[in-house]
């Protein structure tokens, strides 16, 4: 299994909820990413993100759905997807949020 | 100078070299010194050349594969899962994501209170011996990081209670009296009343039935004599009007009496 080694980072995440049924055999990859999600840099890098968990008994497909602070939605079927593939477009986004974050201190500044 | 260039002398016994070279390097060195040229080649053309066999004996004496001793501490820890498994009667099974040590050490004594014990168990251990049990059905529930809650004793109530205050622990399923259940499930089953009770209930519904036969059957006799008794009354009132009349003054009378009395 290759998880990239780099920790995840919610600080620009509101919440965080993710939907498996665990009697299923494609829901590995999103607990994986429930547990990175729940790692303790995570949990410290903002408090006040909810992390919520549906388990449930219905057949259905494991789903991670993401809320940003800013109003963006991010949501990920990870019945097909790997581990590695949810975390990297998640930290690409929050990667990409932290440059626009930036961008406007700097505009502010100057 | 006669020395160095070498000198002739007739031999008469054997063949001599034409040519003796007396001032020549030492022939025991300590550095490796490369041979003669001749040398070289009669070494190189008296070189030892190993036999081979037709076939060699690779293709014939099959290859010995190292057999892999089993590690000690993996036979102890499948000795245990065993075990576990065999003496408890509610299994639960639980992700479990990152917990501080101090809340995990509240979890597990408030949950050794009610004898429900924590167990870990790494998955290469435990997928083989579940894929041979019978607790088929629990193999897609060990996946990731999962911590096992195990018991003798059915506390379910106990332990949904005590799972409510930790957020990181979530409960994927659970065999409770060799029944596997979900999440719903075991809520559900929380929710029941105790046996002694439902054990009552059935009793009280069977019961029922018994004491309102006798009811049923006598009720047709019942209403037959009901019907008759009113019949009765109805010719004897209408006969005796006028004597009853006279029996309710005489009746009106009587509690006057008995008020004034008292």
């Amino acid at each position: 299994m290759a998880v990239p080694k780099a920790a995840v980072v919610l600080r620009h995440v509101k919440s965080v909820m993710v939907r498996f049924c665990p009697f299923q055999t494609n829901v590995e990859t999103t607990r994986i990413f429930l547990g990175h999600v729940n790692s303790k840099k995570a949990r410290a890098s903002n408090i006040s993100c909810v992390v919520t968990t549906d388990v449930r008994h219905d057949g259905s497909e494991p789903v991670v759905d993401i809320m940003f602070a800013d109003g963006d939605r991010l949501i990920m079927k990870g019945a097909n997807l790997t581990a590695a593939e949810m975390l990297s477009a998640f930290n690409s986004r929050c990667i990409a949020k932290d440059l626009k974050a930036e961008e406007k201190t700097k505009k502010k500044g100057a | 100078m006669a020395a160095a260039l070498g000198c002739r002398a007739p031999c008469r016994t054997g063949w001599l070299p034409t040519l003796q070279i007396v001032r020549h390097a030492k022939s025991v060195t300590r550095h490796w010194k490369a041979m003669h040229f001749e040398r070289q080649k009669l070494m190189a053309v008296t070189e030892y050349i190993a036999p081979k066999p037709a076939v060699p004996e690779k293709c014939i004496a099959p290859r010995i594969k190292a057999v892999k001793e089993e590690n000690g501490y993996a036979k102890l820890l499948r000795l245990q899962v065993a075990e576990t498994f065999r003496d408890s009667k509610m299994i639960a099974v639980c992700q479990h994501n990152f917990t501080p040590s101090e809340e995990m050490l509240l979890m597990k004594h408030r949950l050794r209170k009610h004898n429900i014990h924590v167990k870990f168990f790494p998955n290469e251990i435990v997928r083989p011996y579940l894929s041979v049990s019978k607790y088929k059905n629990l193999l897609p529930l060990f996946v990731g990081y999962n911590l096992m809650l195990v018991s003798p004793e059915i506390k379910v109530k106990e332990m949904l209670r005590i799972l409510k205050n930790m957020p990181q622990i979530n409960l994927l399923g659970a065999c409770i009296d060799n029944t596997i259940l979900s999440n719903q499930g075991v809520i559900n089953y929380s929710k029941l009343p105790t046996v002694e009770i439902t054990q009552g209930q059935v009793v009280g519904t069977l019961s029922l039935m018994a004491s309102q036969m006798c009811g049923l059957l006598q009720h047709s006799s019942v209403h037959l004599t009901a019907l008759l008794d009113q019949y009765i009354k109805q010719q004897s009132g209408g006969a005796g009007e006028a004597d009853g009349k006279a029996g309710e003054g005489q009746a009106e009378l009587g509690p006057a009496k008995s008020s004034a009395g008292l």
